[in-house]
């Protein structure tokens, strides 16, 4: 196609100047920021690594690392394996597959403000049905107070954000399923397979580069989870489920510290991007002899 | 024969017991509307609402709706995220046209940073942002729940440069041939025929841009501007342990994406499931 020289950049004009105020700009000026003591009324002043040395030397800073660590320790796992369950569950040709696949994505496209108070309310720890249950029919005699116990806090708000986010990995999965070839699975049952061998032998083999993007961003997701932690508890009982992200939030707009906030987020930045480094260099390891 | 039937079987066990666990919030939450307060904390607790086709099975929702002024917050956030979405059409394939038809320098390298830069958490770059907007004096507007989102279109740029790539040189060709400009080649042949692909766009920035939770708590305050999500996170703050209006206005805010969702579920899972990106 033919077009005048500027054109092209004429078409860009709303996503480059959008990329540079909204994604560059203020990266860079988080950046500069995490070397300055900064509330909003006063302009920042440099204080060289102070923000840094501060938050390596507070506890607070370490439980909360802790927090995220251990929330994506829970969260990771179960998204991946329950996804892939439901994708390959959904990837069978039966009657009404179509509803189940509908039905297993739509906690994805609701508010999490809105499913966190529903959330909220079956953790109850007096009259939430969960405990009932857990009581009565399980006969555990003294259920979790979960939102209010500092050791289930953090196992709860990961299973309303597996219930929440696992729908979408499923969606990734359900494409990968179906990009290999039926006549493998044909093929293979005539040489007697079974259907767990064909799981083992043929599915995760070639969903291998489909498990590992799947992977990646299910790890950056949980580095950066907020609204669950922000509808849930707040940060609650006594900082036992602050993660990072949330913590910045905290320390920018509670605390009205954005120097601080700004180093925290340099730090979450580093480890996301780090991750995301770290997992591309072990890819060529991982994924391809497998394909 | 026979065992094909108890595969079967087996399978759909699987599937129900998925489906209970993906549903039963849901249904717990409508149901709990429907509750008086005695039902609500009763042990054990009630399965069948009590209030369900009495005269006072709609108080919740009257409450939370007329007094609590749901009305008026959805009615916004229908706002918000129209104007975002239809913006986020404009400028997402304005630049997918770009990318996927000319050619020019820095391309891959503008649509790489694109792309790279979906992976800086919004917690990094808000600070600032929330800086900029206070000295744009948007503070207590839209303009920062719209604008942000309505420029860097990431994923819909992607969406689109992927579509637009695949539409036949041939329809491309004869306008050329007649003269067309590149503008009208974009606004006459590409966009109309892309009418499925910008549906499916302008779904998905719908429903993120109605979710969306963290710029109205920092940019609204004037309690007629909030949307539907601030509205609720303030009325949960207020309203503690009022399970049956609290819910009421999860419902409110859940059930138009759940409308939009069950009539254009073909669009949004498929767009989501092609490109694999938020």
């Amino acid at each position: 196609m033919k077009h005048g020289k500027l054109t092209p950049y004429l078409f860009l004009l709303p996503t480059v100047i959008g990329l540079i105020i909204f994604r560059l700009g203020p990266t860079a000026v988080a950046f500069y920021a995490s070397f300055t003591r900064w509330n909003i009324r006063t302009p920042p002043q440099s204080v060289g690594m102070s923000n840094y040395a501060e938050l390596v030397a507070s506890p607070t800073f370490w439980l909360v690392f802790r927090n995220t660590i251990v929330f994506t320790l829970i969260f990771v796992p179960g998204v991946m394996v329950i996804s892939l369950l439901m994708a390959v569950m959904v990837n069978q040709r039966l009657r009404g597959i179509a509803f189940f696949r509908g039905l297993y994505f739509m906690p994805y496209i609701t508010a999490m403000v809105a499913v966190a108070m529903v959330w909220r309310w079956i953790f109850a720890t007096r009259f939430g049905i969960l405990n009932y249950v857990l009581s009565d029919f399980f006969n555990i005699a003294n259920p979790p107070a979960w939102l209010a116990d500092k050791t289930w806090v953090l196992p709860a708000l990961a299973i309303v954000a597996i219930w929440k986010q696992a729908g979408f990995q499923m969606l990734i999965f359900l494409a990968g399923l179906q990009g290999i070839p039926a006549n493998l699975y044909e093929a293979s049952a005539i040489d007697g397979a079974t259907r767990r061998h064909q799981f083992f032998q043929i599915t995760l083999p070639l969903l291998s580069p489909i498990t590992f993007f799947v992977l990646v961003i299910t790890i950056i997701e949980a580095f950066k989870t907020f609204e669950v932690t922000y509808t849930m508890t707040g940060g609650g009982p006594n900082n036992a489920s602050t993660t990072l992200a949330y913590f910045i939030y905290q320390n920018a707009f509670s605390f009205g510290r954005m120097g601080y906030a700004s180093a925290l987020a340099v730090i979450l930045m580093l480890v996301v991007g780090f991750t995301t480094y770290l997992s591309f260099r072990l890819k060529d390891r991982m994924v391809e002899y497998a394909l | 024969m026979n065992q094909k039937r108890t595969q079967a079987l087996f399978s759909y066990a699987v599937l129900l017991l998925f489906a209970f666990l993906t549903a039963f919030p849901f249904f717990w939450m409508v149901a709990t509307t429907f509750k008086s307060r005695g039902a609500i904390f009763s042990l054990p607790p009630t399965l069948y609402p009590d209030l369900l086709f009495t005269d006072q099975m709609w108080d919740a929702y009257r409450e939370v709706w007329f007094r609590h002024n749901f009305v008026r917050y959805t009615a916004n956030s229908f706002f918000v995220a129209g104007v975002a979405a239809l913006g986020q059409l404009i400028a997402a394939s304005l630049a997918g046209f770009a990318f996927a038809r000319m050619k020019f320098r820095g391309s891959t390298a503008i649509f790489g940073i694109l792309l790279a830069t979906t992976m800086i958490p919004t917690e990094v770059t808000i600070i600032p942002e929330f800086l900029l907007m206070a000295r744009l004096g948007w503070l207590d507007t839209y303009l920062p729940l719209i604008v942000p989102s309505l420029m860097v279109a990431s994923f819909g740029t992607f969406m689109l440069r992927e579509f637009f790539a695949g539409v036949p040189d041939e329809l491309v060709n004869a306008a050329v041939l007649d003269g067309a400009s590149t503008l009208r080649i974009y606004k006459d042949i590409f966009l109309p025929i892309s009418i499925p692909a910008l549906t499916t766009l302008f779904l998905i920035a719908f429903i993120n841009n109605w979710n969306e939770l963290l710029r109205p708590v920092l940019y609204i305050s004037t309690p007629s501007l909030r949307t539907v999500t601030i509205g609720l996170t303030t009325f949960q703050n207020e309203y503690g342990a009022q399970w049956n209006l609290l819910l009421a206005g999860a419902v409110i805010a859940v059930l138009p994406l759940i409308i939009i969702y069950i009539a254009a579920q073909r669009y949004i899972v498929e767009g989501i499931a092609t490109t694999g990106l938020k």
